[in-house]
Formats: structure tokens, C-alpha cells, sequence
């Protein structure tokens, strides 16, 4: 009975409106409901034969026309609710698939590349934005520029007398330029290696024999040393008792190390820059 | 088949061409936006800029 009532494959429309429709199995209501034959949708909509509810829709329309049973028709059942239409998407479809009979094999990279340049699109731009906010992160935690400005400073070596040694304030520590004589060159080249702690020839710790570029802190505890004081001609460290020759190496007292030789270049015969 | 399904069929149908392509693209995008806005704004601010006045400062 069901079988020949609901079987109407694409004229399911016409058959079930005529036949004897079946209330579903919840109901508890014991009289079947009927439709009267000659009902009509309540609102007829004239559109385009594109799919199979508007194609069984416009079959409805001959009289004595109807499929009941056949190989190739489903066996779906429907109950009471015959007047709910079949949504039509024919604005949602690309036009390309819109009609029956379109190949849509050969649109298939059309659409799919639309779809993909779309995602591609975004994403290319959403990589460009996350670029943006890492490259933030990342650039705040370099120098500033007023920080950039101060780590080098630009010394006229003129005003500096032999045998003298100037300071200078330098990334906030002190930077002692010594012009050395001839004789404390030859004696700091002299010196043999076994003789000092922190072994160290004075040709690789001056790049002009003349010219003594260390830092002003005492390796041992961070005093500033006193220029010209010392066993060795130096510089002494008052706070304990360090003694560093004109080369800067360590020679007597606490410090473990040689002064710190800061890299320097000539500009100009004249000028060292440091930093 | 049209520019569009070439498009499809040669960066986009295998999935390591289309993330190949989207970081060129990212990276061709960035190259746009920056150098391109930045024309923009030295267009926009043309003789106010340090470029259109250095001559006057340095020998």
C-alpha cells in the first residue's frame, strides 16, 4: 500500500497530491487525514524547469498523469506535510551549473579557482598582518637611536702629552687613552710572558705602540684604577691594591686580569674612535 | 579552460604549489603595500622631504 502510494520518483508531487496521503506514526489520531483531490498548492510559483520539483510541479498540471511504481523510483515516504515547498537555490548557484544540462567538468577550475585565490588571498594578507605585529615585538627590543648615539665617541689624540694618560667617559664607564713614551713601549715589549698572570704580548693589545686604549675598571672588583701609580708604571688600583704596568696587564695584587681593551679604530692619524 | 582553470590546475590543485604560492603571494603583497604606499606619501609630501633638501645642508 505505501510502496504504491509514495512511489512517484520525480512526479512524487503529482501522485501524492491525488493519492491518499498518511499521517505520521506519532499521530494518535485514528482517522487518516485526506486531501481533497483537486487541491493546489496555495501559492503557485511560475519558475524555471531546473530542477526535479519544479519539473514534477509543472507535470502535476496534466490531468490523468501519474507514475505510481516502477524500478526506478524511490520508495520515500511522505506524510501530511504536502504543502511544504522545495526550496529553490537557483540565486545561490553559480551560473555556470545553473542549467541541467551545463558540463560542469569543464567549469570545474573556473570555480575552484575562485575559491582558491579567495582563500590564498586572505591568508597572504593575514600572513602580511601577523608580519606586521612580530616585526614590532622584535624591533622594540633593539637599541633605540639616542642609545645608538652614545656608544661611540670620537677622541682628538693632539691634546693628549706624552706620557700622559687622559679619561674619558665612555657607555658610562671610564676610558683611559694613554700616549706612552718611547721608553715604556720598549719596556712593556720586554717584558717576558712567563713573568705576568694573565699572559699576554702588548703588540696585540695596542694596534699604534703610542696609543694605550683600555677600560678604567679594576678586573678585580670594578674600582677605577689612579693613572701613572704603581710598582710598574702604570696604573694602581687603591681600593685593593692591584698594580697594572703601562699596558695595561696585571702584574701584583688581587685582579685576575688584564685591563679591558675595548675595540677602537684610527679614523685618522689624529682621531680614534671607540666603540 | 580559460586563465582561471590554468590558474587552478598549475598553483592550486596539489596543496604543496598552493602554500608555495601563498607565501609568494604574502610576500609579493607585502612588497606592494609597503613601497607602494610609501611612493604614495613621498609623492604626497614632495619638496618637505630631507631628500629634496639635502643639497642645501651637505657639500
Amino acid at each position: 500500500m505505501i510502496k504504491a502510494i509514495s512511489r512517484g520518483g520525480q512526479f512524487g508531487a503529482f501522485s501524492k497530491a491525488t493519492a491518499q496521503a498518511i499521517p505520521p506514526p506519532s499521530a494518535s489520531v485514528l482517522v487518516p487525514a485526506t486531501l481533497p483531490p483537486s487541491s493546489k498548492p496555495l501559492v503557485e510559483i511560475d519558475r524555471a524547469l531546473l530542477t526535479s520539483d519544479s519539473l514534477g510541479k509543472a507535470v502535476s498540471s496534466i490531468n490523468n498523469f501519474g507514475v505510481i511504481s516502477g524500478p526506478g523510483v524511490t520508495t520515500q515516504v511522505r506524510f501530511a506535510h504536502t504543502d511544504v515547498k522545495v526550496p529553490d537555490f537557483t540565486a545561490y548557484r553559480r551560473d555556470s551549473t545553473k542549467s541541467p544540462t551545463s558540463d560542469n567538468d569543464k567549469s570545474l577550475g573556473s570555480r575552484a579557482a575562485f575559491s582558491y585565490l579567495f582563500t590564498a588571498g586572505s591568508l597572504a594578507g593575514a600572513i602580511y598582518g601577523g608580519k606586521g605585529i612580530v616585526h614590532a615585538f622584535v624591533t622594540s627590543m633593539s637599541a633605540s637611536a639616542d642609545v645608538l648615539a652614545v656608544s661611540t665617541i670620537e677622541v682628538k689624540l693632539s691634546a693628549i702629552p706624552e706620557g700622559q694618560c687622559v679619561t674619558f667617559k665612555w657607555r658610562g664607564k671610564p676610558l683611559f687613552i694613554r700616549h706612552r713614551t718611547q721608553e715604556e713601549i720598549s719596556r712593556e715589549r720586554a717584558v717576558p710572558l712567563s713573568d705576568l698572570r694573565d699572559p699576554q704580548e702588548d703588540e696585540v693589545r695596542v694596534q699604534k705602540p703610542e696609543w694605550l686604549v683600555v677600560l678604567g675598571v679594576c678586573t678585580h672588583l670594578g674600582c677605577v684604577p689612579i693613572a701613572n701609580a704603581g710598582d710598574f708604571g702604570g696604573y694602581y688600583c687603591p681600593c685593593h691594591g692591584s698594580h697594572y704596568d703601562a699596558s695595561g696587564r696585571i702584574r701584583k695584587g688581587p685582579a685576575p686580569l688584564n685591563l679591558e681593551v675595548p675595540k677602537y679604530a684610527f679614523t685618522d692619524p689624529d682621531t680614534v674612535l671607540v666603540g | 579552460m580559460g586563465l582561471a582553470g590554468t590558474i587552478y590546475q598549475t598553483l592550486f590543485r596539489r596543496s604543496s604549489t598552493a602554500a608555495i604560492t601563498i607565501v609568494i603571494g604574502a610576500y609579493a603583497t607585502e612588497r606592494i603595500i609597503d613601497e607602494g604606499s610609501t611612493l604614495l606619501w613621498k609623492n604626497y609630501n614632495k619638496g618637505k622631504l630631507w631628500d629634496d633638501i639635502k643639497h642645501k645642508y651637505e657639500k
